[in-house]
């Protein structure tokens, strides 16, 4: 006797049941509260919001924690979230000139105007394990304030001192700050894609996506070395202009890292060499994130500088169709769904197939069998 | 405020928004699934002059901030172009070329349905809609529609309906998948002829 | 009925009737009348991220949003079936946000979504179905770029679909496609028909039923409107054909359903049984009987000879 499976309903309200009981885990350890998560795994909360494109601290370590640990799912969880947002008004552009600086460093110049500082980074750390931070026997220290207060005036080096020489290409194109911009979230992508919806879109998408694209232009699969000008990490205020008031007020700080590369130059014979640039922009302190944007974008903007497209991070249409970790996920996840109406069509197909092979060759044999009947004993 | 006087003159939009939405715009998928057929208003709205009932309901359901009007002379009231702009936050444009829906009488001058957008081969979407304010729709057999939507055919009427709008929509027709869609809009019913429609005049 | 529809356990939070704000609808709303308005062809539009994965349906659940009103009944299947996972967490998901009737059975739905089945009975003029779709693009494995696949339909740049199908059958001796079986739209529009089995291409021809398809990850909604011309690419030395089957439904005999392998053993035994359930359930209800049906004889025997 057969009895179809039914309960599909029971069975998904059980499931979730499970899934809440194993994200809570041991219940003789001490729930974890969001507020921790919020302060002592900022990077992943940043890394949430940076790619749920939605800057909002305490729901990112809600997402966090509610995806236990899984950030992608808890991007997930943010985009799905921020998509029932109405807006209120859209920013004017931010001033990234003005960040109040935590971190900002050349490779360009040895020295530079506002200084190299070195602030919050993991780059000089070895990577040793820290058995105190397990037995929770970590020593409190203030880190220690500077002599002397963080350089008001701290120029952006490509557009302050190289821009000086006319050494760069100029950014914005002149002109060009006031066009609309671009939406990916509000309209579907058209290509070829202007570098507005092409930097959205590296910005919110997957980390480790961009930073493979970012290093495969490094080995060759582009052409476009790339020095870094200059990363900065800080935060900027947010400002908008209501209609009705005329002015812009500030509506909040927001923490972000910037990356500008200083690429291979272009010029001729006759028209005056100048670097090209790339441009990496993200929340949070994701220097990984940023350079490898920058990196990206310079490569994606291969048809502007006439170059010849000889990587995947050159084709602007593969980077943007795969980079979005939300979409990837859930399409490669899908083939988990059942699919056994279509693998039934293959199966007949293929069965009926055999069978006519099968036939073939069997007639093939009684031929050669009767053609030559000496050999057959 | 300034707001509370404006609104005093206005008047009211769909009484239940989500639903009355919805209801409109069923009988607009069902009217471009099916042209020829012919549908009742679904809702009852508030009129402004210059524009009829299903009209008025059309745009309530289906224009807002992404999408541009164009009115006919004869439709640009001030009290529907107060109307469209209150409800639906829509852009009225008096560039015909930049409608999305462009609004008319059937007694109006027609000769601007020409420049209407017809979308491109790769964009044929981009195209604008008419929605032509009409006195009567009936099954009388003044035209012969074939097509998709259409099992066999179907017989349509519209009273006084121009002889140089079946040149233009002859036309049109041929763009195809580029061309205009049209709405048929009496001050009760709604019925739409969609650019794959093939239309023989009897 | 309210227009907004509460759903958290406190209330606290309202979401617009069928989930999506007004704004979302009229857009999806207006790339529908396109999508009608031209058969086939692929409309773009700014799908929304929804809260559950892309390549669940995300498509299929914003068309259906779109459409759906208060006085509407829904059903939902998956592989033809309401009680697959899938199919009951959107179900759900419609209850819950649109409060709306659901049924599983085929004739009294007004809207039938569905993913990867076309129902086995006859559709009406008042009933509207609505496709989950993965990759709408029916080219799209024939050439990955939008730019170029968009050109070909601009065009109606064909050829290396029929060559395609043309080399699988100098290498099968057979059109090697069994799902996602390309046909053209009103001799205009190559289209994918979702991955449903070439069995339900037939059944997409001259439909009463209003057949609208979303897909949400690639942002693309097409439509046939009712009675429009729909063929399966195929060439005049192999005509296309639907799948067929040796065996009947085991549970009500039915002959001419599309059937599913259920595997009962390690032994290699199986049975087969209709892939559409309400259409199934139905014909049981109505005395059909397939051999493997518990009040069978056969049924019985077959089972005691398992046992053995």
């Amino acid at each position: 006797m057969y009895v179809a499976v039914k309960g599909g309903e029971r069975a998904i309200n059980n499931a979730h049941r499970l899934l809440a009981e194993q994200r809570r885990g041991d219940k003789k350890v001490a729930e974890i509260q969001t507020d921790q998560i919020e302060q002592q795994l900022s990077l992943s909360v940043t890394r949430v919001m940076a790619e749920g494109s939605l800057y909002d601290r305490d729901l990112a370590a809600l997402a966090i924690k509610q995806g236990r640990g899984d950030l992608i799912e808890a991007i997930f969880l943010m985009r799905a979230y921020r998509t029932t947002l109405p807006r209120f008004a859209f920013s004017k552009p931010i001033k990234t000139a003005e960040m109040d600086v935590s971190r900002r460093i050349s490779a360009t110049f040895k020295d530079l105007p506002g200084g190299q500082i070195l602030g919050p980074t993991f780059d000089y750390t070895h990577r040793l394990l820290d058995f105190t931070l397990m037995a929770n026997g970590e020593e409190l220290l203030d880190a220690p304030s500077g002599d002397q207060p963080v350089d008001e005036h701290m120029p952006r080096v490509l557009d302050d001192i190289l821009n000086d020489e006319g050494l760069i290409q100029d950014e914005p194109v002149p002109g060009d700050d006031t066009a609309p911009v671009a939406d990916l979230t509000r309209e579907p992508i058209k290509f070829p894609a202007g570098r507005d919806l092409r930097l959205q879109n590296l910005s919110r998408g997957d980390e480790g996506f961009v930073l493979a694209l970012g290093y495969s232009t490094q080995r060759g699969y582009a052409n476009s070395h790339a020095f870094v000008g200059e990363i900065r990490y800080g935060t900027v205020s947010v400002e908008i202009e209501p209609e009705e008031l005329g002015f812009a007020i500030d509506i909040g700080d927001i923490e972000l890292t910037e990356c500008e590369t200083v690429n291979k130059f272009k010029g001729s014979k006759t028209k005056l060499p100048q670097f090209t640039r790339g441009y990496g922009l993200v929340f949070g302190q994701n220097e990984r994130k940023a350079i490898s944007m920058a990196l990206v974008d310079r490569a994606m903007r291969a048809d502007e500088m006439g170059e010849q497209i000889m990587g995947p991070a050159q084709d602007s249409e593969f980077v943007m169709e795969h980079s979005d970790n939300v979409q990837s996920t859930g399409f490669v996840e899908h083939i988990k769904l059942p699919h056994y109406v279509d693998f039934q069509g293959e199966l007949e197909l293929v069965r009926r197939m055999r069978t006519e092979v099968e036939e073939r060759l069997a007639k093939l044999e009684a031929e050669s069998a009767q053609s030559q009947p000496e050999a057959a004993e | 405020m300034t707001l509370q006087s404006q609104t005093s003159e206005l008047l009211p939009g769909f009484e239940h928004t989500a639903f009355d939405s919805n209801a409109v715009f069923r009988v607009l998928l069902d009217a471009l699934s099916r042209p020829g057929r012919i549908y009742d208003l679904p809702v009852s709205v508030a009129t402004p002059d210059g524009l009829n009932a299903t009209t008025t309901a059309t745009l309530l359901a289906m224009a807002d901030m992404d999408t541009t009007i164009w009115l006919s002379p004869s439709c640009k009231t001030k009290a529907a172009n107060d109307h469209l702009k209150f409800h639906c936050g829509c852009p009225i444009s008096d560039d015909v070329v930049m409608a999305d829906f462009a609004v008319a009488r059937m007694d109006d001058d027609l000769s601007f349905v020409s420049r209407l957008s017809v979308g491109n081969a790769e964009y044929p979407d981009q195209s604008a809609t008419l929605i032509l304010m009409v006195d009567e729709i009936s099954n009388a057999p003044a035209m012969k529609l074939t097509g998709p939507g259409i099992k066999d055919s179907h017989d349509l009427e519209i009273k006084n309906l121009p002889a140089s709008f079946h040149v233009w929509r002859a036309e049109n027709h041929h763009l195809f998948p580029c061309g205009v869609d049209v709405i048929f809009t009496s001050p009760t019913q709604i019925v739409a002829l969609s650019r794959t429609t093939r239309i023989e005049v009897i | 009925m309210e227009q907004t529809v509460n759903y958290s356990a406190d209330g606290a939070t309202a979401y617009n009737f069928a989930y999506l704000d007004e704004q979302t609808k009229r857009m999806i709303r207006r790339a529908l009348l396109k999508a009608v308005a031209i058969p086939a062809y692929q409309v773009p539009f700014a799908g929304r991220e929804m809260p559950m994965p892309y390549g669940w349906g995300t498509g299929g659940v914003q068309v259906t949003a779109a459409v759906i009103g208060p006085n509407d009944t829904l059903k939902v299947i998956d592989q033809g079936a309401d009680d697959t996972t899938n199919a009951v967490s959107i179900r759900q998901f419609f209850a819950k946000t649109a409060n709306v009737a659901t049924t599983e059975k085929t004739t009294e739905a007004s809207i039938i979504q569905t993913r990867h089945r076309i129902p086995e009975k006859e559709l009406r003029e008042d009933q509207v179905l609505v496709y989950q779709v993965p990759i709408p693009e029916p080219l799209r494995f024939l050439e990955p770029r939008e730019t170029e696949t968009r050109k070909m339909h601009a065009l109606e740049e064909y050829g290396l679909m029929h060559v395609k199908l043309y080399e699988d059958i100098a290498r099968h001796g057979h059109i090697a496609t069994t799902y996602a079986y390309p046909v053209m739209v009103d001799d205009r529009y190559v289209m994918d028909p979702s991955p449903t089995p070439k069995f339900d291409n037939p059944k997409m021809n001259d439909m009463a039923a209003l057949q609208l398809f979303g897909a949400g990850r690639e942002k693309r909604i097409y439509a046939l409107p009712p009675y429009t011309k729909v063929k399966s690419l195929d060439f005049e030395d192999h005509p296309f054909e639907v799948q067929t089957w040796k065996d009947e439904c085991g549970m009500c005999g039915a002959h001419d359903s599309y059937l599913d392998e259920v595997i009962l053993d390690d032994q290699g035994n199986r049975m087969f049984v209709c892939s559409d359930t309400d259409y199934c359930t139905e014909r049981q209800e109505a005395g059909h009987r397939g051999p493997q049906h518990h009040d069978q004889p056969l049924g019985n025997a077959a089972r005691e000879k398992a046992a053995e």
